[in-house]
């Protein structure tokens, strides 16, 4: 960039802030005031949460003092029992692991190559076996652990990627019947959907964890934990079944027309020419129920599963940190965003590589 | 052309459809034989399009029977799919698959149903791209073509199917007006090369030309069927008399 070329650049940039802040009296006035705010609120977090935070496990007496910020010493100190929950601590690289396998799982199909029964299906096999090996050991010379000391951060992720992808098949199952020709079928599945959804889910997690045990006969109850993802995971696919029906109705009632000319199979109709372009249609409201299903996994600690949350609040539970609790939310939000985030910004890339590839 | 010209492909006999309580079709006779050139015409309304669309039953047919090659069209699944692997048929409004390339479009059902290999299906759809003259765009995807060429790709995925009849549905009604003669030449071409069509136009010129029949519907029946050159210089009914004085009249 040569100097005029730079000195224009500012220059235009001046104008353009110029333009689009300080047009008039009174604008000019809400931008100053406004930036002022922000200035001041950045500053007091970045005061807070750097500048006199206190770093160290050992330093924790050092939060105690009146001019201390942030205390990092509670999660230099607690960060096992926030991430693993009651895990036996020896053991918790199995519970890292099992977490790593379940996230690196949910990464791999996500991946467009990987998109084939088979390939998903193995994925999946191995991605659920591993974890299943790891937490639960008993096998190849691993102590057994039971279910009920499974907890934070490996749990959360297990409850989420296994809502997702029992959700997911259920939510095209119950799609495809409510699109039935046959009335029965339609109306039945459009009676649970509404049922489902006229629930709130911590009913439904309730009745899966201590209502259904009375129901079913004692060979089908599995653990607690297992029950509520199922019901967790009927929750999920009703909405999610709605909004794909919402993509269904944006694909043009010709595709399929033109699907039936060429001699194209129900089945092949369904996945290859109404479903793609479905999915793609309903792109944004389907990751949308992913960020809110990932957030809502918080729910099972009431009916007393450790994930996450809970077992930061154990981390603030005692005396000696109780102080601390802004902390370990900020740290648990952290963990939060993080997949949120990923979960965002993985939603753009499938919505550009649409634009492009039909483009 | 192997098989005998006397050879029946289309028999629609005493057929009725209903759009719920609306009698849309009736009482439909109408025979097509091997080879031989349809245009169905009349005023908007009158059934031409709902008629080629019950052949490959994407309309259902009240009562009456239509047989192509023999197979009568009924609730056999087996029967409705036989069928329409034997007829092409091309829209309105092109209906291609818009995520899939013009490749993929055209080698879809030949794999899927056909079951041919993907080199065998690519080799024969290549062929048929570059009968309707776009070899070229074989990678694009159909949102990257003008509606002429769309169309001409939405021929090429029908005949990539290997079909005996090609049913043609109002080709070129959603076209701009020189994207026509691009469409009605592919057609042409496919006429000259013996194959069974029944066009749904308004091309008259078209048909004047290419049809050895011009079947003429008005209010869901058949009110005229004539060679072009005795339908366009002698219509028998005031209807089609009426029709032809809008159509060719300016």
């Amino acid at each position: 960039m040569t100097s005029s070329q730079s000195a224009s650049f500012f220059q235009s940039t001046f104008l353009n802030l110029r333009r689009d802040f300080f047009s008039s009296k009174i604008g000019g006035t809400v931008s100053l005031l406004l930036l002022t705010l922000l200035i001041f609120v950045l500053w007091t977090a970045f005061d807070w949460a750097i500048l006199r935070a206190i770093w160290l496990a050992e330093d924790h007496q050092l939060c105690k003092l009146d001019d201390a910020g942030a205390c990092w010493s509670v999660i230099a100190a607690r960060w096992r029992l926030i991430l693993f929950g009651l895990y036996p601590y020896d053991e918790h690289w199995r519970s890292a692991l099992g977490c790593f396998a379940v996230v690196l799982t949910v990464v791999l199909s996500c991946i467009p190559r990987f998109w084939s029964a088979k390939k998903i299906g193995t994925i999946w096999l191995l991605g659920y076996g591993s974890f299943y090996i790891l937490m639960q050991g008993g096998i190849f010379g691993l102590s057994s652990v039971s279910i009920d000391q499974w907890g934070g951060l490996a749990l959360t992720v297990f409850v989420f990627a296994s809502v997702a992808v029992i959700g997911m098949p259920l939510a095209v199952i119950l799609l495809l019947m409510r699109r039935s020709e046959m009335p029965i079928i339609s109306q039945t599945t459009g009676v649970i959907i509404d049922v489902v959804r006229a629930l709130p889910l911590l009913t439904i997690l309730f009745a899966a964890a201590v209502v259904l045990p009375f129901v079913i006969p004692g060979w089908m109850h599995g653990d607690k934990l297992y029950r509520v993802i199922l019901g967790f995971a009927l929750f999920f696919a009703c909405y999610q079944a709605e909004i794909l029906r919402g993509g269904v109705q944006a694909v043009a009632a010709g595709q399929e027309e033109a699907a039936k000319a060429l001699g194209l199979s129900y089945w092949h109709r369904v996945s290859r020419i109404v479903l793609p372009q479905a999915f793609r249609a309903a792109l944004p409201p389907t990751i949308n129920q992913f960020v809110v299903t990932f957030k809502d996994t918080s729910i099972i600690t009431i009916i007393g599963f450790f994930e996450i949350l809970a077992s930061g609040a154990a981390a603030f539970g005692s005396a000696e940190w109780g102080f601390a609790y802004v902390e370990v939310y900020v740290f648990i939000g952290l963990i939060y965003f993080s997949f949120v985030f990923c979960l965002s910004r993985y939603g753009a890339y499938l919505e550009r590589r649409h634009t492009i590839a039909t483009r | 052309m192997t098989t005998a010209p006397e050879e029946i492909a289309i028999e629609i006999s005493e057929m009725n459809m209903f759009y719920g309580n609306f009698h849309a079709l009736k009482d439909i006779n109408l025979k097509v034989k091997t080879g031989e050139r349809i245009v169905v015409c009349g005023p908007s309304g009158s059934g031409k399009s709902t008629m080629i669309r019950c052949i490959n039953r994407l309309e259902e047919h009240r009562s009456g029977t239509i047989t192509v090659y023999g197979t009568e069209l009924n609730d056999d699944l087996s029967n409705i799919d036989e069928i329409r692997c034997e007829t092409g048929m091309v829209f309105q409004n092109f209906n291609l698959f818009p995520h899939m390339t013009v490749l993929e479009n055209c080698t879809l059902a030949p794999m899927l149903v056909r079951k041919m290999s993907r080199t065998v299906a690519e080799k024969i759809a290549l062929g048929f791209l570059e009968k309707v003259q776009i070899p070229e765009q074989a990678d694009k995807f159909p949102g990257q073509l003008s509606g002429g060429q769309q169309q001409r790709v939405a021929i090429a995925r029908a005949l990539s199917m290997n079909p005996k009849i090609m049913l043609f549905d109002e080709p070129t009604s959603a076209l701009d007006p020189e994207m026509i003669a691009e469409v009605l030449d592919v057609m042409a071409s496919l006429a000259r090369d013996g194959m069974t069509m029944v066009c749904v136009t308004h091309e008259m010129g078209f048909a004047r030309e290419i049809a050895d029949r011009v079947v003429f519907m008005a209010e869901g029946e058949i009110v005229e069927e004539a060679p072009p050159e005795e339908f366009f210089k002698d219509p028998k009914t005031a209807r089609a008399k009426t029709f032809l004085s809008q159509v060719l009249g300016h």
